[in-house]
Order: C-alpha cells, then sequence, then structure tokens
C-alpha cells in the first residue's frame, strides 16, 4: 500500500523547543505538529489548506528533510525521510513562496542553470528545461535579465520556473503563488493543474491559505490548524458536510461587541472581524430561520445591516465550522476591540 | 523661522540616526553569544594580534624587549586597532544593511541623517575596539614591561590627539561606506583592506623614514601618521621618527585637526556622490551575493 | 557501477554549477581587482619595512612576501568558503541546496574552485610584484617539492575550511564571530610573516595542525635552503600534509553529516537571523 503512496505520515509531530533568558516567563515548547496522518496518492494533486502558523511549512520541510520529526514517521514516495534522505532528494523538489533566492548578480538563466547541475541534468536537457520553464511564467524575455534588476514578483516566478526543472516525482508548494498578480497567479495555477494531469505518477503537495487556490486546484485537501489535520476529503465532500446548513455573510455598521452572536440559537459557526467603517459577520447556520434571530441582535446593539448574501459553502466556510475562526483572521479573538 | 524650525528638525533627526544606529550596532555586534565566549573572544583577537608584532621583533633582537623601538612598534600597532573597527564598522553596514539584512532601502526612505546613521553603525565597533586597545595596552606593561604610565602621560596632548584621530577614522570610514554603497559585496572587507594598506603609510609599527621618498610623502598627508605620533608622544614622551621630531607638540595638533577637516570635506562629497549615483543606478536595494 | 558514475557525475556538475557563480560574479563586478590586489601588496609591503626598520637578514623580505601571497588562500578559506553556508543560509539558498540530492562537499568544492581565480590573481600578485618591488630572491631547490608541497598545502586547508563550514549548518553568527576569531591567531601560530620555528618546539608543533604552518615552512625551505629556519624535515612536513589532507577531507565528510543531522533535528537548518 505504503508504494502507491506518493507521500504518508504515522503519527507525525514536530515540537520546538523554545530557549527563555533567565527569569523570562513563559512557554519552553511550542508544537508545530501534532499527531498528523497523511496519505497522498501518486498522481494526485493534494492541498493542504491552514491559517499562518497551522504547520503547513513544517510539514514540508519534514517532508522535503529540511528537518526531522520528534515523534512519528514519514515517507516520500515510499522511503523513510528520516533513514534515507538522499533518496528522497533524488525525487523531490520544492517551491516556497515569498522567498527571493538566486544571486543577484546572475541572470535568470544562470541561476536556474546552477540548480539544474545539483540534480545532474546535462546541458541540452537543462537548457531546453529552462527555455521552456522561462516561456510558461513569462520570463522568456528576460533570460539574460540579472536577478538583482528583477521585481519581487518576477524573482517569485523564476523561483517557480527552478522548482520544475528535474522534472520531480513528488513537487512541495509551500504558497507558490504569495505576492503574485492575479493574472500571474492564474497561469501558474493552470500550469501546475496540467503538469500533474500530463504526467500519470508525478505528485503535487500544496500548501496554501487561499481557500479559491485549494478549491480550484486541489483533488484532495486536508484542513491544517495548529498542527493537527482537522479533515481531509475532496473539496466537494468537505463541503457537503455544511448541505444541511445555511451560509451567510452579513455586514453591518460598526459593531462594539460580537460575543453575543455565537450564543443566539439556531447557530452553528460564527466569525466576525472588522474591516473598514463596516463590520463582516460569517454566519453557519442550521437553518434559515435562524436568521430572523441574527438581525434582530444586530438591531439590539445598535447596528444596521448594509448588505446580506446567502452562499454555497466555501472552503473557508468548512474551516470555520471545524475550527471556529476564519483562515484570515488573527489568533486574538476577533471580537476584541483595540 | 521657518529656516531655524527646518535646522531643528534636521538636528533632532541626526541625534535620533545616531541614537537607533548606535543601539542596533551594539545589539548586532554583542548579541551573538553569551558573555563568558564574547569575553574570550575581545580577549584572543588583540592579544594575538599584538603577539605577530612581538614574534617578528623578538626573531631579529635575539629576544631584547629594551629597544626604544619596541614601544614605538607596541603602541602604534596598538592603537591601530581603532583603525580596522571604525573603518571595518562602517563600511560594512552598508553591505550588512544592504544584502544581509535587507533593510538599506527602509533606511533611506525614513528621515534619517544618513551620515549620522553611520557614525552610530560605527560606534559597537569602536566600544568592541577600545576594549581590544585596552587589552593589548595591558598586556604590553605587565609581560613586556612597556615604559608607558597612564597616570602621568600628557593628558593635555593625548585626549584632544585622541578624539580627533577617532572623528578622522569614522570620515574616512564614511569615504570607504561610499565605495561599497556602488560596489559588489566582494568589497565587504574594504575596510580591513584600507587599514591594511594605511598600514604601510602612517608610520603605524615602523617609522616613516624607513619608507622610499615617494611613499613618505604620502604618509605625511595622511591624518594617523600625526594621530600616532601624538599619541606615542603623549605617553612615551618622546618622538622614535626623525622625520617627524622637528615638529611640535601643538603643531603635531594642528597638522592633525587640519587634515582631518580636509578629509571630512572629501569624505562627505564623495558619499554624497556615491548616494546619488546608487539612486540613479537603483543600486539602494542590489543584491551582489555569488 | 551505475551508481556510481550516475553519483560522480552529479558531483562533477554540481561543483561546475556552483563554481560558475562565483567566475561570472567577479567578471561582472571587477572592483575586486583594485582590492584584491593593490591594498593586500602594501599591506605586505607594511611587514616587509618592519623587517627592514628592525635591521633584519633580507631572506625576512622573502618570508613576509610568501606569507603575504598565502594569505590569499587562508582568506579564501575562511571567508569565501567556510563562512559562505552562513551567507547562503541567510539568503534562503541554503535550503534549496540541501534538497538537492547532491554532496555537500561538492557544493564547498565548487565555491572554493570558483573563488580560485580571484584567490590566485592576488597571491601571485603580492608574489610577483613583491619581489619586484622588494628585489626578493628566490632559489628554488626542488620544483617538484614546491609544487607538491604547495598542492598537498591547498588540499589540506580547503578540507580544513569545509570542516569549519559545516558549524554554520548549525550555527549563525556566532560560527561567524569564531572564523572571526581565528584570522589573528592562525596568522600568529602559522607564521604567516615570522620563521614558526621562532615559537618554540611544542607550539610550532600543534600549530602543525592548520595546514598553512608547514605549507609555509616548507616552502620557506624550498626557497631559502639555507637560510637555517625550518622547523621540521621538507620531507617530514610533506607527508605531513599528505596525511592533514586525508585526515581532513574525512572528517569533513564527517562532519558535514553529523552537524546537518542535528540542525535538522533542532529546526535550524533554516533559521536565519540567528
Amino acid at each position: 500500500m505504503s508504494q502507491m503512496l506518493a507521500v504518508k505520515t504515522e503519527n507525525l509531530g514536530r515540537v520546538y523547543q523554545i530557549k527563555r533568558k533567565r527569569g523570562e516567563s513563559g512557554p519552553t515548547t511550542l508544537v508545530a505538529l501534532e499527531g498528523v496522518n497523511l496519505e497522498v496518492r501518486q498522481g494526485e494533486l493534494f492541498g493542504l489548506l491552514g491559517p499562518n502558523g497551522a504547520g503547513k511549512t513544517t510539514l514540508i520541510k519534514i517532508l522535503t528533510t529540511l528537518l526531522t520529526p520528534t515523534s512519528g514517521r514519514a515517507f516520500v514516495d515510499g522511503i523513510d525521510v528520516v533513514e534515507n534522505p538522499q533518496e528522497v532528494r533524488r525525487r523531490i523538489n520544492m517551491v516556497s513562496g515569498g522567498e527571493t533566492c538566486g544571486y543577484g548578480l546572475l541572470t535568470v538563466e544562470e541561476n536556474l542553470w546552477m540548480f539544474t547541475q545539483f540534480y545532474g541534468l546535462d546541458f541540452k536537457t537543462a537548457r531546453e528545461r529552462i527555455q521552456y520553464m522561462l516561456e510558461v511564467v513569462g520570463l522568456a524575455d528576460r533570460a539574460k535579465t540579472k536577478v538583482y534588476h528583477l521585481s519581487t514578483g518576477m524573482k517569485q516566478k523564476m523561483n517557480f520556473a527552478r522548482g520544475f526543472l528535474n522534472d520531480p516525482q513528488i513537487l512541495f508548494l509551500d504558497e507558490p503563488t504569495l505576492g503574485l498578480d492575479v493574472q500571474t497567479s492564474r497561469i501558474l495555477r493552470d500550469f501546475v493543474k496540467r503538469w500533474v494531469r500530463e504526467r500519470p505518477g508525478k505528485t503535487i503537495l500544496l500548501t496554501t491559505h487561499y481557500m479559491v487556490e485549494a478549491d480550484e486546484l486541489c483533488d484532495r485537501v486536508a484542513i491544517i490548524d495548529q498542527g493537527r489535520i482537522l479533515a481531509c476529503d475532496t473539496p466537494a465532500n468537505l463541503k457537503k458536510r455544511l448541505q444541511g446548513a445555511s451560509v451567510f455573510k452579513l455586514q453591518t455598521t460598526p459593531l462594539d461587541t460580537l460575543e453575543h452572536f455565537k450564543q443566539l440559537p439556531g447557530v452553528t459557526q460564527f466569525a466576525g472581524h472588522r474591516r473598514n467603517g463596516h463590520t463582516e459577520l460569517n454566519f453557519i447556520l442550521e437553518d434559515e430561520n435562524a436568521l430572523v434571530k441574527v438581525l434582530d441582535a444586530v438591531q439590539a446593539k445598535g447596528g444596521h445591516l448594509l448588505s446580506l448574501e446567502k452562499r454555497e459553502p466555501t472552503l473557508e466556510d468548512v474551516f470555520i465550522h471545524l475550527v471556529g475562526r476564519g483562515l484570515s483572521d488573527e489568533e486574538s479573538p476577533p471580537e476584541r476591540i483595540l | 523661522m521657518a529656516t531655524q524650525v527646518l535646522q531643528r528638525e534636521t538636528w533632532r533627526e541626526s541625534l535620533r540616526s545616531l541614537k537607533v544606529a548606535t543601539w542596533l550596532g551594539w545589539q548586532i555586534e554583542s548579541n551573538w553569544t553569551d558573555p563568558f565566549l564574547f569575553a574570550v573572544y575581545s580577549l584572543i583577537k588583540p592579544i594575538a594580534g599584538a603577539m605577530i608584532l612581538v614574534v617578528m621583533y623578538l626573531v631579529v633582537s635575539g629576544g631584547q624587549t629594551g629597544n626604544p623601538i619596541f614601544p614605538y612598534i607596541y603602541l602604534g600597532n596598538a592603537f591601530y586597532i581603532y583603525v580596522g573597527s571604525v573603518l571595518m564598522g562602517i563600511s560594512y553596514a552598508i553591505i550588512d544593511d544592504r544584502e544581509h539584512y535587507g533593510v538599506l532601502k527602509y533606511i533611506y526612505v525614513s528621515p534619517i541623517q544618513v551620515y549620522f546613521y553611520l557614525l552610530g553603525r560605527g560606534v559597537a565597533r569602536t566600544l568592541t575596539g577600545t576594549i581590544a586597545v585596552i587589552i593589548t595596552l595591558a598586556f604590553g606593561v605587565v609581560v613586556f614591561k612597556l615604559p608607558v604610565n597612564f597616570l602621568a602621560m600628557n593628558h593635555a596632548l593625548f585626549w584632544p590627539v585622541f578624539l580627533i584621530g577617532l572623528v578622522g577614522l569614522a570620515l574616512i570610514g564614511i569615504l570607504l561606506a561610499g565605495v561599497t554603497l556602488i560596489t559588489a559585496r566582494h568589497n565587504y572587507f574594504i575596510g580591513e583592506a584600507v587599514a591594511g594598506a594605511l598600514y604601510l603609510l602612517c608610520g603605524a609599527v615602523f617609522p616613516l623614514d624607513v619608507l622610499p621618498k615617494f611613499l613618505q610623502y604620502i604618509g605625511l598627508g595622511l591624518p594617523m601618521t600625526y594621530w600616532l605620533e601624538g599619541l606615542r608622544r603623549a605617553m612615551l614622551g618622546t618622538s622614535a621618527s626623525p622625520l617627524l621630531a622637528p615638529f611640535s607638540n601643538e603643531t603635531i595638533l594642528i597638522i592633525l585637526f587640519s587634515s582631518t577637516l580636509l578629509v571630512g570635506l572629501i569624505s562627505l562629497s564623495f558619499y554624497r556622490w556615491c548616494e546619488r549615483r546608487a539612486k540613479e543606478k537603483g543600486l539602494i536595494d542590489m543584491q551582489t551575493m555569488y | 557501477m551505475k551508481n556510481f558514475q550516475r553519483e560522480l557525475a552529479v558531483f562533477v556538475r554540481t561543483v561546475m554549477g556552483r563554481a560558475y557563480p562565483r567566475l561570472i560574479g567577479l567578471q561582472r563586478e571587477r572592483s575586486w581587482l583594485f582590492f584584491e590586489i593593490f591594498l593586500p601588496l602594501l599591506g605586505t609591503a607594511a611587514f616587509v619595512y618592519i623587517y627592514r626598520a628592525l635591521g633584519a637578514k633580507p631572506e625576512f623580505t622573502g618570508f613576509v612576501v610568501l606569507g603575504g601571497a598565502m594569505t590569499a588562500y587562508w582568506m579564501n578559506v575562511l571567508w569565501s568558503m567556510a563562512t559562505q553556508f552562513y551567507w547562503e543560509k541567510e539568503t534562503g539558498n541554503l535550503a534549496l541546496y540541501l534538497i538537492a540530492p547532491t554532496s555537500r562537499m561538492a557544493i564547498l568544492l565548487g565555491m572554493a574552485l570558483g573563488g580560485m581565480i580571484s584567490t590566485t590573481v592576488r597571491a601571485l600578485a603580492v608574489l610577483i610584484l613583491g619581489s619586484l618591488v622588494f628585489r626578493v630572491t628566490f632559489t628554488v631547490s626542488d620544483w617538484g617539492s614546491l609544487g607538491l608541497v604547495f598542492f598537498l598545502t591547498l588540499v589540506a586547508l580547503y578540507g580544513m575550511g569545509m570542516m569549519f563550514a559545516s558549524a554554520f549548518l548549525l550555527y549563525g553568527r556566532e560560527a561567524w564571530h569564531m572564523a572571526n576569531l581565528l584570522q589573528e591567531p592562525v596568522f600568529l601560530l602559522s607564521g604567516f610573516y615570522f620563521p614558526i620555528k621562532s615559537l618554540g618546539f611544542w607550539i610550532s608543533a600543534v600549530a602543525s595542525l592548520i595546514p598553512i604552518t608547514l605549507g609555509l615552512d616548507a616552502m620557506r625551505q624550498i626557497l631559502y635552503p639555507q637560510a637555517g629556519w625550518g622547523f621540521l624535515d621538507v620531507r617530514i612536513e610533506t607527508l605531513t600534509l599528505a596525511i592533514l589532507s586525508v585526515v581532513f577531507l574525512i572528517a569533513a565528510h564527517r562532519m558535514l553529516l553529523w552537524l546537518e543531522n542535528i540542525a535538522r533535528r533542532e529546526g535550524r537548518l533554516t533559521v536565519r537571523g540567528q
């Protein structure tokens, strides 16, 4: 069974030790991952969805042999990442979003060529793949440009191209569209989808906190928060969990407190936050009838309704349903007004 | 009125730049290890540096330290630690901020006074340099019986010379910072490299008289030559350089002051030019690692 | 056999790949020519004049010029190889190197070879110009021995540098400062500017663990056979350098693996600003 799996983790955990100065109070450990059991099949485009600090990057680092787990085991293409990391490296590559790696004095082409040599590609193959990937990411006309003349987005595109050059069995994309404009993000997402479809047996594990990306691209999605996998299924099945429920989005004039909304009868889950000059409230209700009570509660707190939208459940709603806050919410409760 | 307000604001920004940069420089220089290791580091480096020259001297002299040239060499070498520290501390700040931490562009978009910022960044290295100088001098007095009495030396000469010299070094550091602003990071060692070159020219460890004539003239044009001469005279009471012996203490001080002023004008103008060039060519946030 | 061929091909390609940025970087920004040729020459000249001021014998000028030339290799090992992993870590490139199926030593060797041009330019400039300006004459008693000693010194020195580099997989600025700390003591103990024999037998013996110590001493003996300042016989020094080469390369390989494993366990391979 494990040979059919591109990635498998068994009760994987990672705890960081925090060094404190003498007299400094606070926790001395940070649990980044806990009891993670994951199976990613070969040929899948698998998504890992979670907010900042959920443990996505920690999981990627373990699977790409940059970090060892403190408990449990992880296998990439059936190979233990701790026992035989070199063998794992022959099969993988990684792209991290928001990174601007590379050498400023070298051109785009030269930077990419250097990395192909670490994978043992011959000159002809390396050149062909570099040219192809530069076309894909829209940097063909910048091949001879020195990297320090590129914008941040272009550096990220170059980084993205680098990840595909060795034609890896399993590719880890850690928030690859971070910092890219909408059009470029779309182009890269289309390429990622095509790449997996056209190469049976190739697998991509994609981490993101953009639920649109996960929804659009992934065959299956695992939702992770505070180091734990909360759910793992196809996007459609995950959303079906909320099929009976009604999902509403309200915008009101600014409200002082939001705590009371959670206690309203019929409210399954709720997340709210302040935006520019208004308050946004997301509700998952048992049924539509509960909406009346919500509107009454808004009025009772002196608020006025600005807009009301009923929509189909999204992955973010699934997340809110599981966790009780949105993907982009901060750690502190949204109703705390500074 | 508006001019006065602007001047006051500029001074406030200057002091703020100096204060923040000093704090930042100290944080970077000092918090990389525990105090014990830091103490070991501060002790070993200067003593090893001093011992290179001491051994060279002992090899030739057959172990005698009574020759008057020995304190000349030792004192010059001890105070020369400042040259490397200050030049490196200021010039390296540009590369550190630009390529390592990626914050130089943010510094440049903020209302700082860049000269004061650079000076502040150099303060930490000056302080660690001071520790090294004190250790080296103490080592020399205790182990090699250097004829120096810190209490009985000529303070009236020592302190003005010392302070003007430090200012001169800081200004040269700013000049080198200008160079690093427009060149790649492979010149990260420019401070130390220039210090190494000046070692030859300013009579740090041998009298200028030993040099060929044309190099002597260059040496006579450098403020550090008079700085080191003034410090030696203040501490030893004599000059071991026949070339500089005819100058009185006051003359040494005046030449030091004027040459420092001139170096200052050149350095600050050059840095401004480099800054303009860096902005024209988009070099403020360039990355040049390879 | 096929596995070995594949590994060798990856090793060689990695060396070439990593050397390339160094070679190209030097071409694209040539300010280093001034700082690597002219300034080190002045620095070396200072030590020549120190000896002249002290009335030292003429061969001491030759000692200083040779020491000044070899300084280039020591600085290259320390700053362009050993500490380089620190900069790669800080800029995010280290992680990309480490997930590639290639040898860490190949990456370091690539860095070393890539930097060899500027290093050798500096060394030759000091040697040739220093000899011309200060009228130094060398009498090479055996070119073969000189070449062998030089080669073994570099191999052992770069092996030692790889050992230092492994520290940066785990540490950050602390290791950088430790490398900085090494500069002056190595200049002292290796006898860059004076014959190592003058430090006494036991200090010289301990200092011989630094490859440059014996390398410089052996080269000085070959170039000044009559000077009488040699520490040990040239053949013993050559043999010791050969042993050090092997020992340091093996130790480097082990340390790179060991420290990388520790860093992976502690999560420090990708930590920046340590």
